[in-house]
């Protein structure tokens, strides 16, 4: 048990006037919580007000990613004690707007989400008999992909973002190229065609933000990096 | 539909020659060096350069590198701006005011470099 205190960039759309602010709160925090714990403490006994968002508390839906002493993290996914710092400064994802208090509006990254048809494409009707089959090989190309929990950390930690919001951003070219690598996928050119713009692939600048700010370890950057050697070997043919 | 309908397509290309001339300005930088400093022999000095430079081989040399240098670096620098400058005018502006120095140093170079002679 130690005594935290906790600064939160507050922010209420309603009290323009006042704009963004820091309040300070401070609690026992036991050995064991996680910042979403602690987040729960201050609504639930020091001050309602306080907004954030919050679903599975087990870092699967991906709505309490949050910027937690600088660095982008799930709260439900951080252990205060284990921060070693008595005080814990928590931002909402810097580059979104801002709706209120830690809840930010995800419509950029749900935009480049939906641009690169984050879905299977296929032309050849489906067998009869039994599912498309995939052997374990290509089953095993989909690892460090498929588990994006659209949580908004990657792009929100990316200068290129930051430096131009009509970025498509990390998160939606590792969906593409989710499916892009994906052996039951006919149609790789609907996924990398949308992709192919200036402010689509081609504005990463490779600086990596996007891969340590990951809650699940995944690499954005080498998946852009793939997907831009599948786009040139396209283009020479 | 592309991510954003209003904007230039690719960006492709630009990427993988700027890839190329990375490489190819580091394989000349290379031979350059091993041949003013390793295998030259004798004292490094005007004499020795002038007759190296003034060799077709080497004027291509030289040549295309000072061209590819400035592609290479232009292009790194307008992606540079894109970043940093949101202004379109003044991107432009700032971007054009560089490029133009540059081409009159590409001009510059590359007559110095076809008109170069030593010796004989």
């Amino acid at each position: 048990m130690a005594m935290i205190t906790f600064k939160i960039n507050r922010y209420n759309p309603d009290d323009e006037k006042r704009g963004h602010f820091v309040q300070e709160y401070q609690i026992d925090v036991p050995k064991g919580y996680t910042l979403l714990d602690c987040l729960n403490d201050i609504k639930w006994k020091l001050d309602g007000t306080l907004t954030y968002r919050r679903s599975c508390r087990s870092g699967i839906c991906g709505s309490c990613a949050m910027t937690i002493n600088g660095v982008n993290n799930l709260a439900c996914e951080t252990q205060v004690l284990g921060l070693n710092c008595s005080t814990v400064t928590v931002e909402p994802l810097r580059g979104y707007p801002v709706v209120k208090d830690l809840a930010v509006s995800l419509d950029p990254i749900v935009r480049g989400l939906l641009a690169v048809k984050p879905y299977l494409m296929t032309k050849t009707p489906p067998p009869t008999d039994q599912e498309r089959l995939q052997s374990p090989e290509e089953r095993e190309k989909l690892d460090g992909l498929y588990e994006c929990i659209l949580c908004g950390s990657c792009t929100s930690s990316c200068p290129s973002f930051w430096a131009d919001k009509e970025y498509i951003g990390p998160h939606a070219l590792l969906k593409a190229y989710r499916f892009v690598a994906d052996s039951r996928d006919e149609c790789p050119g609907e996924h990398l065609e949308p992709i192919d713009d200036k402010h689509g692939l081609w504005r990463c600048h490779t600086i990596f933000n996007c891969v340590e700010a990951c809650p699940k370890d995944l690499n954005p950057t080498k998946a852009i990096a793939e997907l831009k050697k599948e786009l040139i070997r396209g283009k020479l043919g | 539909m592309k991510y954003k309908e209003t904007t230039r397509s690719g960006g492709a290309l630009p990427w993988l020659f700027q890839r190329i001339s990375g490489v190819y300005l580091a394989i000349v930088l290379f031979v350059h060096v091993v041949n003013l400093h390793i295998l030259i022999d004798g004292e490094i000095g005007y004499a020795a350069i002038a007759e190296r430079v003034a060799t077709p081989l080497w004027k291509t040399i030289n040549i295309s590198f000072l061209i590819v240098a400035l592609f290479h670096g232009l292009y790194g620098l307008w992606i540079v701006l894109e970043d940093y400058i949101h202004i379109g005018w003044l991107r432009v502006l700032i971007y054009g005011v560089i490029a133009t120095i540059a081409l009159v140093f590409a001009i510059f170079g590359t007559l110095t470099m076809i008109t170069f002679q030593y010796g004989g």
